[in-house]
């Protein structure tokens, strides 16, 4: 991935479209959208359901590639032949969803180290997995979980589960971090606790955060929002 | 944490699927490595009894050989005999080293346990120069030399008098065998003229054990033998294990091909589990890639968790046949005709490592449509599924 220049943008999207196919029908999830967030933003997407919020972070995300448009995620044109979305995907971006998807038989600490595995020969020096656990128990007392290492997520609280998932997409040190309805699951109080720990996160490691939620109330909490209605930037 | 925990620690999750995919693979190889040692075993079993008859072929009456053969190698009651002269005429052809007649007769002593007599003559201790008696040959004809086995069940020693179940007689005991551990361990036997009266059986003979002068032409002096005298059947020992092996051999393909199925169906069930786990964590999955891990990451893992399970099943199979071995060789013992004595089933590292190699293969093409299937979910869809 390349360096785009001093005030570099995380991401950029020029007349971005996501149509699907379902039967005979057409459905335009987004309709040439603009975006330009830059490194370091902590940005909300924030829309209905059916807005286009999660087409659109998917897209961002690498793990979908626009029908038409231009997008660039870090500096990376990611229509560009030849690209490994994989690849950049686990080198450079975190995922947190609504759901949590932790494996239920490993631990929390097992679960954050999940990432580490992917693109591994399986043959690497013991150094390697040694620093990854330390990495992984700093990122644990990170998120305030220092002492539940051990425990299977069956033994952890909706909050505690969500904070090993934001753990997990920060295990491999990624410079964008994308949320899709994090907090969707999760009851006031602990809502805040997450949307603290990722204004943390950005604020003091300057990462990048986009967090798409349809919760308006949240919207005091970011430094920049984007409306999605009807797959439109409004 | 290693890609090994990683697919174990998933095939624990679905514990008891898990267990029943590796108890169906784990059956068919325990069968498989039970039917190959058998017939390791059954042959070098074999082997070792006809060696121990000290000839390399038999006189027997008219009649199935192979029955013959049996009784010879086990003892029994036959209702065939021949004459007693062919023993002279045997010896007379010049290409006869040793020929040693024998008559067998079998009774049953106090507790239902079958003794089974030999009546023999100083040309058997011949063929059998590896013993070791302790006490003496028989010197008159109311002595008797036991096997070590039917001295304990007898339960008399070196100088005991014991009487012949049945038939009322009173023998010296002036020896008794060191172990062989052959069927003689098993035997009494006694002065050939003894046996013959007791039993009421004068002038008869069961077989006649001959060893030939030069190994090598041991063909053409059954040749020979079988032209001078038309009451008789020869045949050499090699033959007997030729043939008896060859019968093996058949039915092990026949059965081979049984199991070779049954692997196949456990195959089948351990593709059937793995693309069933694979429908059921398509979600997971697409968090797998959506953490970056590649089609190949997946693909890894769904074939180590297969390779696993098959394996797993495979060493299974393997211990599962070393430990019930007794029982499978008491059953086998009880379908087939003819089995010789000792441990039919036996160990063998490369029967061991065939089997598990099996399961390795096993799990390598089980695993592949499921892992590829795996391999090809793409993660927007899968963690929209419901």
């Amino acid at each position: 991935m390349q360096n785009c220049g001093p005030e570099p943008t995380a991401v950029l999207a020029n007349g971005l479209v996501r149509t699907y196919r379902r039967g005979a029908e057409e459905i335009q999830a987004l309709k040439g959208i603009d975006l330009d967030i830059k490194r370091g933003e902590f940005v909300g997407v924030v829309g209905h359901s059916g807005a286009g919020k999660t087409t659109l972070l998917n897209l961002i995300g690498l793990m979908d590639r626009p029908t038409d448009g231009k997008l660039e995620v870090l500096c990376t044109d990611v229509a560009r032949r030849g690209v490994r979305l994989d690849a950049l995907r686990r080198m450079n971006i975190g995922f947190v969803f609504q759901e949590f998807y932790l494996m239920p038989t490993l631990t929390a600490i097992e679960n954050v180290l999940l990432p580490t595995m992917w693109g591994r020969s399986g043959n690497d020096e013991r150094g390697t997995m040694n620093n990854e656990r330390y990495r992984a128990e700093e990122l644990l007392k990170l998120v305030g979980l220092g002492h539940r290492m051990t425990h299977r997520p069956s033994e952890l609280s909706g909050g505690e589960m969500q904070r090993v998932a934001v753990a997990r997409a920060l295990i491999n040190s990624p410079r964008l971090l994308l949320a899709d309805e994090p907090t969707g699951n999760l009851d006031t109080a602990t809502r805040d606790g997450i949307f603290n720990l990722l204004q943390a996160l950005n604020r003091d490691s300057e990462l990048t955060v986009v967090v798409a939620t349809h919760d308006l109330s949240l919207e005091s909490r970011f430094t920049r929002v984007i409306r999605l209605e009807d797959g439109n930037v409004i | 944490m290693t890609w090994f925990k990683l697919a174990f620690k998933n095939l624990i999750r679905r514990m008891t699927r898990s267990i029943l995919t590796v108890a169906g693979v784990a059956i068919a190889i325990a069968v498989l490595y039970s039917l190959f040692q058998f017939q390791q075993g059954y042959q070098s079993q074999l082997k070792g009894e006809l060696g121990a008859l000290g000839a390399q072929m038999m006189v027997v009456p008219k009649g199935c050989p192979y029955e013959a053969a049996t009784i010879a190698l086990h003892g029994g009651k036959w209702p065939r005999y021949m004459d007693e002269g062919l023993l002279d005429k045997v010896k007379a052809n010049p290409g006869v080293a040793e020929a040693a007649g024998v008559i067998m007769d079998a009774v049953f002593a106090p507790g239902n346990k079958n003794v089974i007599l030999l009546g023999v003559d100083e040309d058997y201790m011949k063929l059998r120069p590896a013993w070791r008696i302790n006490g003496h040959w028989l010197d008159s004809d109311f002595t008797v030399i036991m096997g070590s086995t039917a001295a304990q069940d007898a339960g008399v020693r070196t100088g005991d008098y014991w009487v012949v179940p049945e038939k009322n007689v009173r023998l010296h005991v002036v020896g008794v065998l060191n172990r062989t551990n052959t069927q003689d361990d098993g035997f009494v036997f006694m002065p050939r003229r003894t046996l013959q009266k007791i039993s009421g059986l004068e002038g008869k003979l069961v077989l006649i054990l001959v060893k030939a002068k030069q190994v090598e032409k041991t063909d053409a002096l059954v040749s020979s033998l079988k032209a001078s005298e038309v009451d008789m059947n020869v045949f050499p020992l090699s033959e007997l294990l030729g043939t008896i092996s060859s019968l093996m051999a058949s039915t092990k393909v026949f059965v081979s091909a049984i199991i070779l199925i049954a692997v196949i169906l456990g195959g089948v069930g351990v593709l059937n589990t793995v693309l069933m786990a694979v429908f059921e964590r398509t979600r997971e999955i697409g968090m797998m890639k959506a953490m970056g891990g590649s089609r190949g990451d997946v693909f890894k893992l769904v074939w180590a968790e297969t390779i696993l399970t098959t394996v797993i099943g495979g060493v299974t199979g393997v211990l599962v046949a070393l430990v019930s071995s007794r029982l499978v060789e008491a059953f086998i013992r009880g379908m087939i005709p003819y089995a010789p004595k000792g441990s039919l089933i036996g160990f063998s590292l490369l029967t061991l490592a065939m089997c598990v190699g099996l399961s390795l293969v096993l799990g390598l093409v089980a695993g592949f449509y499921p892992a590829f299937r795996a391999a090809s979910v793409k993660p927007v869809e899968a963690i929209k599924a419901e």
